[in-house]
């Protein structure tokens, strides 16, 4: 430590100091050290292309990483690839190398790259651009997307060798408009699908089935292209790479890049109320964290979970710098930022102007912004994968670096920081896709028919074709003739097909207080409860009043307003199974897996005074049921468990149970924590027993239900030690809930009956 | 399959059971016409209902299958509003001015014109042209062929038909043809097997110089505006274009073969329509030789004109036309700025004077922003061209004035720097004018 300046001379002598800090090491859980790795590296292969091998030579390229050739290998072996490796490690050479060499062997080829996001298109195109400038090659790379001016989109379809695109362009221009790229599809030898693993859930089952209609049309032009997929470290690569392109595929996972030694620091805020379980904020001791290693001229990303964190973070840091630095030198970095100003914050970070940057997830994507040498995550990120591949943001081939995890008080957060070998032990989660979820499927059907109409023999998904045909037929859409049907309708069916959105239709929120502008979204399972009439809607810390709630027309008008009350609306659900596919009995408890519908009706609104938690008021919601068909796991106890407890105390228990699941249901399965629900009850119409039940939010399921069938046992254990680990007395918002919702035993009734539940013994 | 359909149902979360049974039956109900329907047209593929034939519609056959032709023969003495179709050999070799350095002559017998009537809107793959609409010159007269298929499985030998027809052909007319009805067409030749660079024709799409003329003195450009406006055509019982989708999709539901007669109707008179846009602006770029139509006399249109032939390379009559307009006993400003931006371009300063100070005396106070316009022109002018600083400070001052008359006017910000230009053109004229001891 430099003692006229206060700064240590390395990352290593300040974590040192660190180590010294009484302030800071009780709070500190786990402190792990990854030692570094040497790179594995063979000669460049001796097929490489005499070009390709000058143009890495002149980049000072003389070998390659192990996992690199292995591509190269599989590639030119005529096998689809998926490569699984963490950030910064060479993975575009994976595919850029084969498709180059095929590229200089047959100018008449062509490539299709697909990234999940626009910002990764153009650093790819940037990227190919220099290697063929130094073979002064004329291989022509160019994006297709929304940005595209209509001049320059000819010249692409007829002569882009190599386009770059994402799967939305595929979908709705691309594919429909397949006559106007001949070239491309006739000369097709390579699909390249980077970031895989952001291809899950409805997304990615949208997206499987979008690869479908571009198989399809493929070979009607006579080409039969070859995948190859890139993935972070996930569970379950090959297996996800294969159900999202519907082929068998070589799995390359024999990473040779090098790493510096890696230091991963567990950071939990200390309790400041006991007896209600409340820490002190993740936010404030992300500050603190982040501010320390700025101070020292650390190059720091910060990753918070929520845009409204992120700007919250970064008015914290910039004020606290601000005798030292210039704001400029910390940035945000978010969606909703303009493009142009999101590459002048990747610029800076790479070149080192920028020495800070809060930023949600968005940066966890492949976006080039070097490496820098500390991570700070504000909470954990939700999955092992996100925190793998967020703090691979630091982390540099020769020099140590260091990520702080510090811990909200959620109870995921909470389990993750107390056992940290859970997380460096166990595998990252399974990509879970469904692309024969019926609606989804029908949907690509619909597309693919006006692309080319079916003949009969075909095979789209695991449905028969004649099946879908013929509902298709009566849906008057499609008009069979001489063994093949017609697409025979005025409209184009991809522009009514989103592949991002979860539920198909979203209620918008317009702002009507100063003239109308759009506020945000509310899926439509959630509108009742959330944008009824009258109902509070809070906003980035802003109340809004709903004014009216147009139903048919999705959308709710909202006006500001300054009140000392919030509502809740009460939800009756009801939850009907139609039919069991699965079924195990352990002991004293059933679970099953199978087809569940899902009634929900908002009934009345209660309104709440701020602080003071009394009841002020309420009013009626008149608004339709909503309806959800989909697929749901439950597991029901004993009638001899039942009798154990009172009516009472199996509902706290019960209540407990599930508020704990629900936030741990996440570390197995890739999904947002509302992608699935949890809902307790006391006497069940399917069971007639005490049961909890799960249920995937999308129409159809989309696999979450399955897995967690599966992986029930693990589940349960990991929900008693969850509680068992807690320090709060008789329950906090960190485990069963706070005791006023789950009554003053609440933690015990739980655990009691979870005991009888299953899990390890 | 019914299964199918309530798992759908289900999902979508629409009615219960009850809907279901009725859906079912619906859906059982539709197979059995659809049956009926299909036998029907098997059927009919023996041998052709009558009322096809009543329609003038017979059968095509050729290697690839079978589907519907009709044809209608029309003299070259017959009428279609304001034109003969004879007149089209008298003008024909004209229009090649839309391809300048061409060597294939544009004659008469050498266009093929072209309009589809589809199953969709858009150049997508799956938007179907159910009707395609020919007319071409024979020694017999104008011929008009409609194509029609009574099932999507017949568009291919359709489309084998076509490719064979359209070959002979160097010109392609339509009427918005160069962005919908020719990709269209590409895209059925790529669908069904057929090379989509066999046929390369020059395009001779109507659309565009309809719009160059006739874009503010008609409230539409749609053919059907455009023929009655100006080619003196009326329809009667028309069934408009946009309705043909459905008709279609109702002749392929009951297999009835008058319901698609009023599209055979409408698609026919496009295309003698086509035929006589053709012929006008056959006679625009001949200069109107021998020509017995009246020419427009509304100043924008002769203006318009003008411009438009001047762009296609004719200088005799945009003279005649733009000379109609200055004397026009109600000349419309916009029209003479127009005209006077084009003189000022070609060095005309002249007649761009003349056209300026027209435009403020016939600028009414409603339209000051015209007479602004030439105001400033004029400044321009006069400190420019004669450097008379004097006549120039004048009409800048009298641009301000008109300017500050319509305080309306001066809100948005190109309102605002326009005044701003105008204000420091004022400072620079009075200092020029002062330093020549003029003021």
């Amino acid at each position: 430590m430099n003692r006229w300046t206060g700064k240590a001379g390395s990352l290593e002598e300040w974590l040192q100091h660190i180590q010294q800090r009484e302030d800071i090491m009780t709070n500190v859980t786990h402190w792990r050290t990854i030692e570094p790795r040497k790179a594995q590296t063979v000669p460049l292969p001796p097929s490489l292309h005499p070009a390709l091998r000058g143009a890495l030579q002149a980049r000072g390229i003389s070998e390659i990483y192990t996992h690199q050739a292995g591509s190269f290998q599989a590639v030119r072996e005529g096998r689809h690839v998926v490569t699984v490796t963490p950030t910064a490690s060479g993975k575009t050479l994976c595919y850029n190398l084969p498709v180059l060499q095929s590229l200089l062997d047959n100018e008449e080829g062509r490539a299709l790259y697909l990234f999940p996001t626009k910002a990764l298109a153009q650093d790819q195109v940037t990227e190919l651009q220099k290697l063929a400038d130094i073979m002064e090659v004329d291989i022509k790379t160019h994006t297709y997307d929304g940005d595209t001016p209509p001049t320059v989109r000819t010249a692409i379809r007829n002569a882009g060798h190599i386009v770059v695109t994402n799967p939305d362009m595929l979908h709705s221009a691309i594919l429909p408009h397949h006559t106007k790229w001949v070239k491309l599809f006739e000369n097709l030898k390579y699909i390249v699908i980077d970031e895989v693993h952001a291809y899950r859930g409805v997304f990615g089952s949208h997206v499987a089935n979008v690869l479908r209609r571009l198989k399809r049309i493929s070979k009607f032009y006579g080409s039969n292209p070859q995948f190859i997929c890139a993935s972070a470290t996930i569970d379950n690569p090959k297996e996800h790479a294969e159900r999202l392109i519907g082929e068998s595929v070589a799995l390359i996972d024999n990473n040779g890049a090098p790493m510096g030694e890696k230091h991963f620091v567990f950071y939990n805020p200390p309790v400041v109320n006991k007896q209600l379980g409340i820490r002190r904020s993740s936010v404030l001791e992300t500050q603190k964290l982040a501010g320390l290693l700025l101070k020292q001229g650390v190059q720091t990303i910060v990753f918070a979970r929520s845009r409204v964190r992120v700007e919250l973070l970064l008015t914290y840091l910039q004020d606290m710098i601000k005798d030292k630095l210039d704001a400029k030198t910390i940035r945000g970095y978010r969606g909703g930022y303009l493009p142009k100003l999101r590459r002048e914050i990747e610029h800076g970070l790479r070149t080192g102007e920028i020495r800070g940057v809060v930023s949600t997830n968005a940066l966890e994507l492949g976006i080039d912004i070097g490496q820098l040498q500390a991570c700070v995550l504000n909470g954990y990120p939700g999955t092992v994968a996100s925190t793998w591949q967020q703090s691979g943001r630091a982390g540099r081939r020769q020099e140590s670096s260091v990520t702080f995890m510090v811990a909200s008080s959620n109870p995921l957060d909470q389990y993750m920081i107390q056992n940290p070998d859970f997380f460096f032990n166990r595998p990252p989660e399974r990509a879970l896709i469904h692309p024969d979820n019926l609606l989804i499927l029908i949907d690509h059907v619909k597309c693919a028919a006006y692309e080319l109409p079916f003949e009969a023999g075909e095979k789209f998904g695991s449905e028969s074709l004649e099946d879908m045909m013929e509902f298709l037929v009566e849906e008057k859409v499609l008009h069979k003739a001489g063994g093949r049907w017609y697409w025979m309708e005025q409209s184009f069916p991809a522009h009514n097909i989103s592949l991002r959105s979860a539920a198909q239709e979203n209620f918008v929120i317009i702002d009507i207080s100063n003239g109308s502008r759009v506020l945000g979204e509310v899926d439509r399972f959630s509108a009742p409860t959330l944008i009824h009439e009258e109902a509070i809607y809070i906003h980035e810390g802003v109340q809004y009043q709903v004014e009216k709630l147009d139903y048919p027309e999705k959308k709710a008008y909202v006006r500001e307003v300054n009140v000392d009350y919030y509502t809740d609306a009460n939800m009756a659900v009801e939850l009907k199974v139609l039919h069991v596919d699965k079924e195990r009995e352990a002991g004293e408890l059933v679970r099953q897996y199978g087809e569940v519908t899902v009634n929900a009706k908002a009934t009345i609104f209660k309104k709440i005074k701020l602080r003071s938690h009394e009841n002020i008021g309420s009013g009626p919601i008149h608004l339709p049921e909503e309806e959800l068909h989909t697929s749901g796991y439950w597991f029901s106890f004993s009638e001899e468990a039942a009798a154990r407890k009172s009516k009472n105390e199996m509902q706290y228990a019960l209540l407990g149970i599930a508020n704990v699941l629900v936030h741990i249901a996440p570390l197995y399965l890739m999904c947002d924590p509302f992608d699935i629900r949890v809902v307790p009850q006391v006497k069940a119409v399917h069971t007639q027993r005490p049961t909890i039940y799960f249920y995937d939010r999308y129409p159809g399921g989309i696999g979450l239900s399955e897995r967690l069938f599966d992986v029930h046992d693990m589940l349960i254990e990991q929900a008693k030690s969850v509680i068992l680990s807690c320090t709060c007395q008789s329950g906090c918002p960190a485990c069963v809930g706070p005791i006023e919702e789950v009554g003053l035993l609440g933690k015990q009734q739980a655990l009691d009956l979870l005991n009888e539940a299953g899990g390890a013994q | 399959m019914s299964g199918l359909r309530d798992r759908m149902n289900r999902l979508r979360g629409s009615g219960g059971s009850e809907q279901a049974v009725e859906n079912a039956d619906v859906a059982a109900r539709v197979m059995d016409e659809q049956a009926a329907i299909v036998q029907e047209i098997e059927e009919d593929i023996e041998q052709l209902s009558p009322k096809w034939k009543e329609l003038g519609v017979g059968l095509q056959t050729n290697e690839t299958g079978q589907f519907l032709l009709r044809k209608i023969v029309y003299p070259l003495h017959h009428r279609h509003g304001t034109h003969t179709l004879a007149e089209l050999e008298l003008v024909a070799d004209k229009l090649g001015a839309f391809h300048p350095g061409q060597t294939q002559g544009a004659m008469a017998n050498r266009i093929m014109f072209l309009d589809l009537e589809t199953t969709g809107l858009g150049v997508g793959a799956g938007n179907v042209p159910f009707m395609v609409g020919l007319a071409y010159q024979t020694d017999e007269g104008i011929i008009v062929e409609q194509a029609v298929i009574r099932h999507p499985a017949e568009e291919r030998a359709m489309i084998a038909y076509l490719s064979e027809k359209l070959s002979d052909y160097a010109y392609l007319a339509t009427y918005n043809g160069k962005t919908f009805d020719w990709p269209v067409m590409q895209n059925r030749f790529i669908l069904n097997g057929f090379n989509r660079k066999m046929w390369q024709p020059l395009h001779l799409d109507f659309l565009h110089p309809a719009r160059s003329i006739w874009r503010n003195t008609l409230i539409s450009c749609k053919l059907s505006h455009v023929e009655e406006e100006r080619l003196g055509i009326t329809r009667h019982d028309d069934v408009p274009g946009s309705l043909a989708p459905q008709l279609y999709f109702e002749f392929l539901a009951t297999g009835e073969p008058m319901t698609l007669e009023g599209v055979f109707r409408h698609n026919e008179t496009d295309m003698l329509s086509l035929v006589s846009l053709a012929i006008r602006f056959g006679h625009l770029l001949g200069d109107m030789e021998g020509a017995t139509f009246e020419s427009p006399d509304l100043p924008e249109e002769m203006v318009r004109t003008g411009l438009w032939l001047e762009k296609m390379g004719n200088y005799k009559l945009p003279d005649v036309l733009f000379e109609g307009a200055l004397r026009s006993e109600s000349p419309a400003p916009a029209a003479l700025l127009m005209l006077a931006a084009r003189d000022k371009k070609a060095g005309n300063w002249g007649r761009a004077v003349v056209l300026w100070q027209k435009v403020i005396i016939h600028s009414s106070q409603a339209y000051g922003s015209f007479a602004i316009e030439a105001c400033t022109e004029l400044a321009m002018y006069y400190e420019h061209k004669l450097k008379d600083f004097k006549t120039a400070l004048q009409y800048a001052r009298e641009a301000l004035e008109h300017m500050r008359s319509h305080p309306l006017q001066r809100r948005d910000a190109k309102k605002s720097a326009e005044l701003e230009a105008l204000r420091k053109r004022i400072a620079r004229l009075t200092g020029k004018a002062e330093r020549h001891g003029l003021l």
